[in-house]
């Protein structure tokens, strides 16, 4: 990349920022790769876990407490089959009000009879199951809600 | 026929695989990016499927999301369109193990036509006319050699893909060495796949292609040719059906070459015999696009054959509807590509398109995804629309073309369209005195589009 074309790419994308108001843009070319992040915006690297938002639909304006942590979305990271446990006999991986930790498996994501499991990237408590087993899931489909330990 | 096919493309192409599956009455399911979200064939697919972030490698590249899109949704058929994986020959295999129809040519056909080098050798021994050239060359010196057999100027060209990477012109001997040294790491760079070899450089020479139908049950036609030469940098800007300038009876004679090619290798679905033809009327092999291309629509116009729903057809396993006596050629077509691009610096222009005013009419056809509204993505080719002008000769054609440029208005990023205008101003385009080079001479920049 040469450095005189990275000036006015970077205008450009400041400037599509300001005019769609975006908290977040990442662009990627062969030889080059920007992540511009509005400062306060709220975003978390990683295309398995959802940058930490609200989840509980808290009202605007109504800031939590701050001590209090917020719950994040496992997001599937892979098109497939969202399985809960690992054979249909089995007992599911994790049920609601489980503690889990870093690398725990939440669930598996098979697809083409391959079997993914999607691990946990942080330790906290399941508080919500939100996709069904069995289910076909998208990339970026919700599937747990979790809060994040309050020590971590 | 199939219940529902899953289209792994975006864009334009997208689109136009789904009106072909509507009027087929099959169900569409997009496999689609998150950037393309709130695309149009996402809006006009029956279902669709996030498989990936933005980023080609990560969704539209991306072939076990597609396989598993595919697998989760149901799909009997996948249709790849253009570009992304639709040349991958590990696709196919992917599709068959699957148990689904892939709508392109089988596997080991596009394994054979994905190495240019045995490509070549298999249309050499079908009886195509070839640029005179080599197979692999090991080394510099061995170039040498070939090259005082071949002459200057010359092609170093890659074994493993297309592109123009991997390529050098190579005017004189001196300059070999070098030249051969930087095709091959490029080559490995690109394709990872050192091997190289030469080339004949045809300088006026006119990009001119044969579109093929094969059924795999014993039919094989041609729809004629078009003439592609307008492009910049390997990129088609214009295309027009039928060709001018060709000789009396050249169709009739190079297409019946290509369908025999065609035949020898197995050849099944939508595919184009991309040639070189020199200034007196020679015509030499380049390379099979074994896919649907962008500027098929002017081959659809002028033969009334509509070629999406034809593959789609044949890889259901239907044999073809036309024959060779029935392709008619009605009047002339020219396809202009608008792309989001400044018109004199080509810088991609992505943004937010704030209008957008498409032309219609008699014998205008409109090709594209785009909407007022809508983002022109920085993450994927910068092709807006294909405006493609039908008329009962060339001239009514070009006529026709200047009057929808002239009254179509996209606004919020730059498009090429006042690039189109002026070349359908120029006297050496009106008289259809095109090269490859035409657009290089045209714009001042001179160099060889080599």
């Amino acid at each position: 990349m040469d450095i005189d074309r990275i000036g006015p790419v970077l205008e450009r994308v400041l400037g599509l920022m300001r005019e769609h108001d975006l908290g977040e843009l990442e662009l990627e070319s062969e030889d080059l790769r920007i992540r511009a992040l509005k400062a306060g915006a709220a975003g978390e690297p990683g295309a398995a876990v959802a940058a930490p938002a609200s989840a509980d639909g808290a009202p605007a304006g109504a800031a939590p407490a701050a001590a209090e942590p917020v719950a994040t979305v496992v997001e599937a990271p892979v098109v497939g089959t969202f399985y809960r446990a690992s054979a249909p006999d089995a007992a599911p991986f994790v049920e609601v009000g489980d503690r889990v930790g870093p690398g725990d498996v939440l669930c598996v994501i098979e697809a083409m009879k391959l079997m993914n499991d999607i691990k946990a990237e942080f330790a906290g408590e399941v508080v919500e199951v939100l996709a069904e087993n069995g289910q076909a899931v998208e990339y970026g489909q919700p599937l747990f809600k979790m809060l994040p330990a309050a020590d971590d | 026929m199939f219940q529902k096919v899953l289209v792994a493309n975006r864009g334009e192409i997208a689109l136009r695989v789904i009106a072909a599956c509507r009027e087929l009455g099959v169900r569409t399911v997009v496999a689609h990016s998150q950037a393309d979200r709130l695309g149009l064939p996402a809006r006009f697919a029956d279902e669709t499927v996030c498989i990936g972030p933005a980023p080609s490698r990560h969704s539209y590249l991306n072939r076990p999301a597609i396989l598993a899109a595919a697998e989760i949704t149901g799909a009997d058929a996948v249709h790849p369109g253009y570009g992304f994986l639709s040349e991958r020959a590990d696709l196919a295999d992917g599709c068959a193990e699957a148990g689904v129809a892939f709508i392109g040519p089988p596997a080991e056909v596009l394994r054979l036509l994905g190495d240019k080098a045995r490509a070549r050798e298999a249309m050499g021994a079908a009886g195509l006319p070839l640029v005179p050239g080599t197979e692999a060359v090991p080394d510099a010196d061995a170039a040498a050699g070939a090259a005082g057999d071949i002459g200057y100027p010359l092609l170093v060209k890659a074994i493993g893909g297309g592109g123009g990477r991997g390529m050098r012109l190579v005017e004189r001997p001196d300059r070999l060495p070098d030249a051969f040294r930087a095709a091959v790491s490029e080559a490995e760079a690109a394709f990872g796949d050192p091997r190289v070899y030469l080339e004949k450089y045809l300088g006026g020479a006119r990009h001119v292609e044969f579109q093929v139908l094969a059924d795999g049950r014993g039919r094989t036609v041609h729809l004629g040719e078009r003439e592609c030469s307008v492009q910049r940098r390997q990129q088609k800007v214009i295309e027009e059906a039928p060709a001018t300038g060709l000789a009396a009876g050249a169709r009739a004679r190079v297409g019946g070459l290509v369908t025999a090619a065609a035949r020898a290798v197995g050849y099944v679905n939508a595919g184009t015999f991309e040639f070189l033809v020199d200034e007196d009327g020679r015509f030499y092999f380049m390379e099979v696009n074994p896919r649907v291309q962008v500027e098929h629509g002017v081959t659809e116009t002028v033969t009334g054959v509509d070629i999406v729903k034809a593959q789609i057809r044949i890889a259901a396993g239907e044999p073809l509807a036309v024959e060779q006596d029935g392709v008619r050629l009605d009047g002339h077509a020219i396809e202009c590509r608008i792309n989001a691009e400044h018109p004199e610096t080509f810088a991609p222009s992505p943004g937010a398109i704030s209008t957008l005013v498409l032309p219609g009419g008699p014998g205008i056809r409109v090709e594209t995804a785009a909407y007022a509204g809508d983002m022109v993505s920085p993450f994927y080719d910068s092709l807006l629309a294909k405006v493609i002008a039908h008329g009962r000769d060339r001239s009514e054609a070009v006529a026709r073309m200047r009057r929808a440029l002239g009254m179509m208005v996209v606004e919020g990023v730059d498009t090429n369209i006042p690039l189109h205008l002026r070349i359908l101003d120029d006297p050496d385009y009106l008289a259809g005195r095109l090269t490859t080079t035409f657009l290089d001479r045209f714009l001042g920049t001179g160099a060889p589009a080599a």
